[in-house]
């Protein structure tokens, strides 16, 4: 498994700026490669990883992140290999 | 350049829109678009424009506030007889911080075009001056009932292709506000480079109900011949 390239922490940030700046990470990164984020139970966890593989990412890693505090998760998301086809409406 | 985190916050839903992302973003971000015409649809289109994230706009208005011009949510009586652009681009940068608004300076460079003209005859004459440019192009007409909206990307059909006749009837602020910010839309897709080969289409909005049809060009018409060059 490939290691991450990029580290996001959304642990102060509210739905929907959670998977949003998550979504903008992921763009900043090539295919393929792993994006780190370290995010909050509840909404956070329930939320991000699951929009993650409805777009099409891969959830490598979703564990509670080691040497941080309670209710703090970590999950490793590698970009898809291609973008969403967009139809001109 | 990449987003800054207000901007990011900022624009958060509008990210999220398939297709537009951080780079359609910084697109929007670094577009130049010249409203030209001052008709009743410009308020709502500069508004929205604005809200979108496009960088810039020059505002090519040489009229002056007229008293029914507050039924664009725009200006206020104060304003009446100032001149128009320069009202206008004063509202623009209060509703948005992330927007340079102006009246367009000698040698500026649109990268895209909204013509919102009181009449089709002013339209069509900036309408095509964009086309010569090779600049793509949105036109937004205003009528009774509605009102239409072409979309002409660089190649496509041209305006006059593609416009019908309005009704004639005296525009309404409702039809206005719906029509000028489906043209803020369209200039939206076609500056943030949505899709990588749009096509030519006009919208028209009768009593609300949408109604949309992709341009065709007409026989022996010299946009076939493509855009003139810049000297």
């Amino acid at each position: 498994m490939a290691n991450p390239v990029a580290r996001l922490d959304i642990r102060d940030l509210a739905c929907p700026l959670t998977w949003v700046r998550t979504s903008v990470a992921l763009g900043r990164i090539r295919p393929g490669e792993v994006l780190e984020v370290l995010l909050r139970e509840g909404e956070p966890l329930e939320n991000v990883p699951r929009t993650a593989a409805e777009e099409g990412h891969l959830v490598l890693r979703l564990e509670r992140a080691p040497g941080e505090a309670e209710g703090v998760w970590r999950a490793w998301l590698a970009r898809r290999a291609r973008e969403k086809e967009v139809r001109w409406p | 350049m990449a987003l800054s985190d207000a901007e990011i916050g900022r624009f958060a839903r509008q990210l999220l829109l398939p297709g537009l992302g951080e780079e359609g973003q910084e697109r929007l971000r670094s577009a130049r678009v010249r409203v030209a015409g001052g008709g009743p649809g410009t308020a709502p289109a500069l508004l929205y424009l604005a809200a979108a994230g496009v960088g810039t706009l020059w505002i090519d208005d040489p009229d002056a506030v007229a008293p029914g011009d507050g039924a664009g949510f725009m200006f206020d009586a104060s304003d009446v007889g100032r001149p128009r652009a320069v009202a206008a681009a004063e509202a623009v940068r209060a509703a948005s911080g992330l927007v340079q608004a102006d009246v367009p300076r000698p040698g500026a460079r649109p990268t895209a075009v909204l013509v919102s003209a009181p009449t089709q005859e002013v339209s069509r004459a900036v309408a095509e001056e964009a086309r010569l440019l090779g600049l793509p192009h949105v036109v937004v007409e205003v009528d009774g009932q509605g009102g239409a909206v072409t979309v002409v990307p660089a190649g496509a059909p041209c305006y006059a292709c593609a416009v019908r006749p309005g009704l004639g009837a005296e525009p309404t602020p409702a039809g206005a506000a719906t029509v000028g910010a489906l043209a803020a839309l369209e200039l939206v897709l076609l500056a943030a480079g949505v899709a990588e080969e749009p096509r030519g289409r006009r919208v028209e909005v009768f009593r609300g109900t949408p109604l949309t049809r992709a341009t065709a060009r007409q026989p022996g018409c010299a946009c076939a011949a493509g855009a003139v060059p810049a000297p």
